[in-house]
């Protein structure tokens, strides 16, 4: 063996097991936030499952058939069925029947299914019924789709009770409240999920990332012992915060305006490389942010980057130098994380009010709950949020003034040893 | 003459320790005062409080007249404070640093060109100011932060251990630019030491720490005689006991 080296290794040990930020870190992110997060996912497939077993589905039938009946006393087997007469899926729209019904998507049978069933089932193979499956998009989570999955697994389960494949399906989607003629919901969704993980995922390495650089500003003065004589020049204290953070905001500008031109640039991609026989494209069924949505995204991001920031300025205060300053800012990660894996998977509209209030409460799940929001032309929530984040960064900073106006900001530790030692460590 | 720093009943607590204890001192206009003792006796703390860091428990500071607690922006603008362990950025140069730190004590570029001009002739750095401060030897950036501490003339330079870590030469360097600025320019200094010779050969009048306690206070030759003591060194054993 290496000489030396137990000596070393028994050395780094003690001092690695005995710091209690890393051994705080290191049984935070296994112990508490993987946990946590698989709630979150079993949580999120069993609410889409229940919703979509719960979900009411609206029968429009037109062709008012023999067969009609038998398609509709089926489906009512399984999920509870209202069935409406001779309406074309636009006045099913225009009628706001689906809010009424309670329900996200309906099956058109149109005029002719029973007389095609008949014609199949009397022999005639080539001859299929048909019926049209109307899903609203709500620019949901991963598991958002698993509604649509349930009427396609009743048809199958129809087909396997009749005949083979003697019901085809169409899928259309309604999005923004305009029927899209032959967009699949299952299609759309496969394409936003780039979205809807991108944009959690990119979030979490700029927060992460920002939050790294803000907590070495006051650690690293600290380290460096420059931050005494800083105090006592003839400078406004909170000149000096500012000035802190005015830097960092600059870095949150560039951040932001480069993840909104990655953004877009991502959008267009995914429209371009999308095969045309899917005819599914993405500008033009209203699904990228229009310009003030993208306005509205980017400043939300801008100011939830800001609280990040300057939270993280705080919280390197209470370190003493850089490498306990980035220690103690990752305990803000498992905030961070969280709701932006959350969000991948879960439609926030969906949850109960009072997980719905912890994700909003969360500033850092804003610019996700945002960047679906805008895509549905929900400015409402997205300018809520901004100005939520907004008052959040306004106390933070308060705060952080505060701290740099006394003499904390130089005393201020986090205290895992006993009063005493820590006083004594104040003394020279 | 006018006083440049009332210091009375200075308490100051953290948590169960009593860091000071009642330190009362003045310190004339245009006088070198040392506060002299060993580690932990409290002299860093009592230099925070007269430089706005910290506050005091209880007590009372002026600086010309000055509140530390009430008027601490108008104290710092006529103090400089060099702390005992103060560091440079080390990614600016050593001119950078101290435009840097001129900037916020004087108004026109012309000042702070002047007060950086000083600090280059104080520190003796010459061409090495333009190199970044993480090149510098320990010496050297501390020859560079007592030019900091000085350039702008302040009333009172409060200077923790000047030449705290110093080699020989050095601490002869940072000496010399101490007597000679305050010789021609009148500014009072208020200096910490533990080392007896440098506070013998700087200082008017010394204040012998011990336990945040001043336990006793005088110009040195006077205490040397009083004691009847060969050196300072010998004056601090007699007074807490150990001789």
């Amino acid at each position: 063996m290496l000489k030396g080296f137990q000596t070393v290794f028994v050395k780094e040990l003690k001092e690695l097991i005995r710091d209690p930020k890393i051994l705080l870190g290191m049984l935070i992110i296994p112990l508490v936030l993987f946990p946590i997060l698989g709630m979150v996912l079993g949580y999120a497939a069993e609410t889409a499952q229940e919703q979509a077993e719960k979900a009411t589905l609206l029968v429009v039938d037109n062709d008012g058939g023999n067969w009609s009946q038998v398609l509709v006393t089926f489906m009512n087997a399984s999920m509870k069925t209202i069935v409406v007469n001779n309406l074309t899926p636009q006045q099913v729209l225009e009628q706001d029947l689906l809010t009424k019904n309670n329900s996200t998507q309906f099956i058109e049978i149109p005029a002719g299914f029973s007389a095609n069933m008949t014609a199949h089932t009397s022999g005639n193979r080539n001859i299929k019924a048909t019926v049209n499956v109307y899903g609203v998009f709500q620019g949901g989570g991963i598991f958002s789709e698993i509604g649509s999955s349930v009427i396609n697994v009743l048809v199958s389960g129809f087909n396997r009770y009749i005949a083979p494949d003697v019901v085809q399906t169409t899928q259309s989607t309604i999005i923004k409240g305009e029927i899209q003629t032959g967009v699949d919901p299952a299609t759309l969704s496969g394409l936003m999920m780039t979205q809807t993980i991108a944009i959690p995922v990119t979030i979490m390495i700029m927060l992460t990332y920002s939050m790294q650089i803000a907590a070495t500003s006051v650690a690293m003065e600290k380290e460096e012992k420059t931050l005494e004589t800083l105090l006592t020049l003839p400078v406004d204290r909170f000149a000096i915060l500012m000035g802190k953070l005015a830097s960092t905001i600059i870095v949150a500008g560039i951040a932001s305006v480069a993840m909104m031109i990655g953004y877009n640039y991502m959008l267009g991609s995914i429209t371009t490389q999308i095969p045309t026989e899917l005819s599914v494209d993405l500008v033009k069924l209203g699904l990228v942010p229009s310009p003030l949505g993208y306005l509205l995204l980017g400043i939300s991001l801008f100011t939830t980057l800001l609280s990040g920031l300057a939270l993280a300025v705080i919280m390197s205060a209470f370190a003493s130098d850089v490498r306990s300053a980035t220690a103690l800012v990752g305990y803000i990660y498992p905030v961070i994380f969280i709701p932006a894996m959350a969000l991948m998977y879960l439609d926030i509209n969906t949850l109960p009010l009072a997980v719905k209030a912890v994700f909003f409460a969360i500033p850092y799940s804003q610019p996700i709950i945002a960047s679906k929001a805008v895509i549905m032309g929900d400015y409402t929530t997205a300018t809520f949020g901004i100005i939520y984040v907004a008052i959040f960064t306004v106390v933070v900073m308060y705060a952080a003034s505060r701290l740099f106006a006394t003499e904390k900001i130089l005393t201020a530790k986090l205290k895992f040893k006993k009063a005493g030692k820590t006083a004594t460590e104040q003394l020279e | 003459m006018s006083l440049a720093v009332e210091v009375k009943s200075l308490v100051k607590q953290f948590g169960n320790i009593r860091a000071l204890d009642g330190v009362t001192f003045n310190i004339k206009e245009g006088e070198i005062f040392g506060l002299i003792g060993p580690n932990g006796a409290g002299k860093t703390t009592t230099l925070r409080i007269i430089s706005t860091l910290i506050l005091p428990t209880s007590g009372a500071v002026k600086i010309f007249g000055l509140d530390v607690v009430n008027q601490a922006s108008e104290v710092r603008k006529v103090i400089s404070y060099l702390p005992e362990e103060a560091g440079a950025y080390p990614n600016l140069s050593g001119w950078e640093y101290l435009e840097f730190m001129a900037k916020f004590s004087k108004g026109s570029a012309s000042d702070v060109k002047r007060a950086i001009e000083e600090a280059a002739a104080i520190s003796g750095l010459g061409e090495r100011l333009k190199d970044k401060a993480k090149t510098y030897s320990k010496g050297m950036k501390r020859r560079l932060l007592v030019a900091r501490a000085l350039m702008t003339r302040p009333k009172l330079a409060i200077l923790d251990e000047p030449a705290s870590g110093l080699d020989v030469l050095h601490a002869y360097h940072v000496r010399e630019i101490i007597k000679r600025y305050v010789k021609n320019h009148g500014v009072t200094v208020l200096l910490s030491s533990h080392n007896m010779l440098e506070v013998e050969y700087l200082c008017d009048r010394v204040a012998l720490v011990n336990k945040g306690k001043i336990v006793v206070e005088g110009a040195p030759q006077k205490l040397k005689a009083e004691f009847n003591s060969a050196n300072l060194e010998e004056v601090f054993a007699k007074v807490v006991g150990y001789a």
